[in-house]
This record gives C-alpha cells, structure tokens and sequence, in this order.
C-alpha cells in the first residue's frame, strides 16, 4: 500500500473526506483542512505510519502531496536512523 | 423614556423532552420523562449513574471538518438557534447586522472537550493534546459561532452565573433592545454536563438524585417530601427576540411579549438560596413588566428538587403573591428535563412561552408525597389543558446567588396597553 493510499484511508475514515476528492494534486484549504486541522493530521500519521514528528510541525504544506512527500521523509528519516542504531532511544522522548 | 418592547418572535429548543417545539409540547402534555440510566460506561463509577440527555448526533447535522471544531455544547446551541430563526423567519439580507447580537448562557460551557483533554494528559500520560482544545472548550464558543453562522455584527455576550446564566442572557438581550442599542437578537443558553468528570464533581457535591430503583425515569421529584436532588441534563433553547415594532413591520408572528426582567443577587451565601434574593426578583420582573401579581396566570418555578431551593422558592413565592399565591399554577419542569444548569433557564422561558400559546400548563411530575412545607399549586401528575393565560413568570436561581426572572406576556392581548 502506497503513502497516498494509507493518507487517503486516514482523511476518509477521521476526517469525513469522500476518497474521490483525496487526488494528489488536491489542495488542503479546499478539503477544508486549516492550520489546526493539519496539526490533528500529525498525531494520525505518526499513528499510521509508526513515525514521530520531530519538534514542530511542518509548515508550508499545502497539496495531499505536500504531505505524501513530507511522511515519505518522515519514513525515510526512521530508516537511517533504524540504521544506525538509535531508532527508539532516539526517537522517544 | 418609555423602553422600547420586545416580541419573542423564534423559538427552538434541543432537549431531553425533543428536539423541535412540537416534540417539546408533546412530551409536557403528556408528562413524559427524558431522565434515564446513562451509558454503561459511565455507570460503573457513579453512585447514581443517570441523567436527561437529548438525542442528539451532532455528526449527523455538521459537516464532519467542522464537527471536530466544535464541542457538543456548540453543535447542540447552534442546532436550536437554527430552529429559532427559521421559525422567526427573519431575512438577514434585508437586517442592520451591525443591530442584531446574540446572548448566550452557558455554565459549563465544552465540558466534553476538557474532559477528553484531560484525560488525554492525566489518564494516558499523552502530550498529544487535541489542537482544538482551547477554541471547542472556551465558554463563549457558542455565541461566537452563532455570531459567524449569520454574520452578526454587534454584540455577541456570553453570560456564566451558573443555573441563571441563560435567563440572563436573555433578559439582558430584551434590555438592549428596550435602549435602543440593538433590534434583534439570538438569545438563550447551552450546556453538555454529561461527561464522566463533570457528572462525578457534582456527585461529590451531594446535590444529584438518587437513582429511583424502579423507575428511572421518576428519579427527579422537586417538591416532594422524598425529593433527593436534581439531574442533570443536556440541551439548548433559543428565542428571537425583536423590536416590537421591527417585528410588525416585517409581519412577523409574534409568540409573546417579553416584557419583564428581575436580577438580584442573593450575596449571602454560595450555595443556600435565599428567600429574600429569590423574592426580590420576581418583584423587579413584575416592576419591569408593570403586571400587577394578580395577571400571573403560570409560574414555571426554578424547582430543582433539592431540599434547599424547593423550600426557599415556596416562600419566596408566598412572600411576593401573598394568599393568591396558593391558586397560582406552579410547576417544575426539570422533573422530566432534569437541570440543564446554564441552559435551563432559557428551556423554562421557551416552555412558559409555550403555555401562553398553547393555553397549557405542564405538570410537575414524581410528586407523590407531599412536602408539608411545599404548599402550593404544583400541578402534580398531569398537564392542564383549557387554561387562559394573560402573563406567565419563569424563575432560574443558581449556585452563587445570581437570581434571574423573566416574564412573558400574551401576545394576542390589547397591543400598547403598556406604553
């Protein structure tokens, strides 16, 4: 399952979101999704990608894949991190 | 000056009894109770795990990116505003928006959002805290939303004084009116009490009733000799209300005139009312009002049914209506809506308007034994149908001492009979 499939499954299962309008060009003022809303969004991935967000939140996000691209870091960064040995001591606070 | 007056001209009410006017006079008419046993999960640690909640799914109403915004007691205020001004059937495009407020009443205001933030922090030990935290559980969310839904541009007040808090903010929206200040306003009063920390506070405070072992739904008993305490209940009521003329010249129909406002403080002691600051009201409302004691056809009483109010309120009754106060209709709907703290007392005035329509006057329910102390005409067991009323009063008392009384009056009587 891709990134966008498993954001797409979060949007419509907590957010209400019909699937049809998740494309990944869709911009996320027009989904209805404000600043707080994408702040709620981050504790869902970190939940659905097993990922944590490091310090604040990411700003600029403005298209589904905006935010495809940012948890496809996220999990790239949890990778090389596993790597290297300091996944969990890392990662949790 | 002679204050301007106000017409009621928009009801709506969300509530344990129904969630539209028609429902709402049905279940009066009939005595019918919306006191039950809560959810399981909130009956194991509460010693009296019931309550009167209103069958509501906010998510049903709202949009689901706007739902999570808003904490059920926002979601239950802005469904029956919608009511009231659908049924006032005003046309903002054609308003002064910059002349038209809302007044909001609330106790609690979102008690759920606290709660779930609490729980969040304390009972998980998580720091992922809902980012909608602040702006769902801030008590005057409510009348900022019902300010942003129709685009009002003066004043949006919310009013906390506990049970009177919506009362109160009805009567000061008629007040700006009859100065001139504003010509419409959405007034009236919300609250959502049935989360597990709000239920078990007021447990711990010994004021909520005991569970009735065989009926559930009789739990709540104001006036009677084994009353026990209040329930708590969940809702909201709204009212429009206009500048008289404002509503005539529009063709409006006109419920009631809203023609009486009594507010007093009791400033004695934080929870035992006083039979001096409770009179003291219902004088100032019948002052304001210019209705003599004698055209009270109805008085929907405060009626918690705790030891202390029921008393209290029956002699501050005898003191302001001396011997007529015994053939004066009395009665405590909060026997079948329970106590819906800040919006109960915009519930009440919404009911009393209905009796002055309806030419109804609800029961007080559950009152098998008499209080010796509890004398008056409480309507016991069943609803009077056929009764003309000319003015009915409605009471709200609360915790601090803040007395509010409001006073309706026929709409359908001789019009300028007070100017």
């Amino acid at each position: 399952m891709s990134t966008l499939d498993t954001l797409q499954d979060i949007l419509v299962r907590d957010y209400g979101l019909p699937r049809e309008r998740l494309s990944a060009d869709a911009r996320l003022d027009t989904l209805g999704m404000d600043s707080l809303s994408l702040l709620e969004l981050m504790f869902k991935i970190e939940d659905g990608f097993h990922v944590k967000i490091p310090g604040d939140p990411p700003t600029g996000l403005r298209t589904v894949q905006d935010v495809v691209a940012y948890i496809d870091g996220l999990i790239a960064d949890r990778s090389v991190q596993a790597a290297a040995g300091v996944a969990q001591s890392g990662a949790k606070m | 000056m002679i204050p301007r007056r106000v017409a009621v001209t928009g009801l709506g009410v969300v509530s344990p009894l129904g969630n539209s006017i028609e429902a709402l006079t049905r279940s009066l008419a009939e005595g019918r109770s919306g006191v039950r046993r809560l959810a399981p999960s909130l009956c194991d640690r509460l010693r009296s795990p019931i309550g009167a909640p209103a069958d509501f799914d906010g998510a049903a109403i709202f949009e689901p990116a706007r739902v999570r915004q808003l904490d059920r007691v926002t979601q239950l205020a802005l469904a029956a505003a919608g009511q009231a001004v659908l049924d006032a059937r005003l046309d903002w495009s054609t308003e002064r928006l910059e002349r038209c407020g809302t007044f909001v009443g609330s106790g609690m205001g979102g008690a759920e959002t606290t709660d779930a933030g609490y729980r969040t922090i304390y009972a998980e030990a998580s720091d992922r805290v809902n980012p909608y935290t602040v702006l769902a559980a801030m008590t005057t969310a409510p009348a900022s939303w019902i300010s942003i839904e129709y685009g009002l541009l003066g004043a949006s007040l919310t009013y906390s004084t506990a049970c009177s808090s919506s009362s109160v903010a009805i009567g000061e929206a008629a007040r700006r009116i009859q100065s001139d200040d504003l010509d419409v306003m959405i007034a009236g009063g919300a609250e959502a009490p049935l989360a597990f920390g709000v239920l078990r506070a007021w447990e711990a405070m010994r004021t909520l009733a005991a569970e009735d072992a065989l009926d559930p739904s009789a739990s709540c008993r104001p006036f009677s000799l084994n009353r026990s305490g209040l329930v708590l209940g969940e809702g909201a009521a709204f009212v429009v209300l206009e500048e008289w003329q404002h509503a005539v010249n529009r063709g409006a129909s006109i419920h009631a005139e809203l023609s009486g406002y009594g507010l007093t403080s009791d400033a004695s002691h934080i929870t035992r009312p006083s039979v001096q600051g409770q009179a003291r009201a219902m004088q100032a409302a019948l002052a304001s009002a210019g209705v003599e004691p004698g055209r009270i056809g109805y008085i929907n009483a405060h009626g918690s049914a705790t030891q202390q109010n029921d008393a209290t309120e029956t002699s501050a009754i005898k003191q302001v209506f001396g011997e007529r106060a015994y053939s004066i209709p009395v009665s405590s709907t909060k026997s079948t809506h329970g106590h819906l703290l800040g919006a109960a007392g915009a519930l009440e005035f919404v009911i009393a308007v209905i009796c002055l329509e309806r030419r109804m006057v609800p029961p007080t329910m559950h009152l098998d034994i008499p209080d010796p102390v509890c004398d008056l005409d409480y309507v016991a067991g069943a609803a009077r149908h056929g009764i003309e009323l000319e003015a009915v009063m409605s009471n709200s008392f609360a915790f601090g001492g803040t007395n509010a009384v409001l006073i309706a009056e026929s709409a359908s009587r001789e019009p300028g009979r007070r100017a």
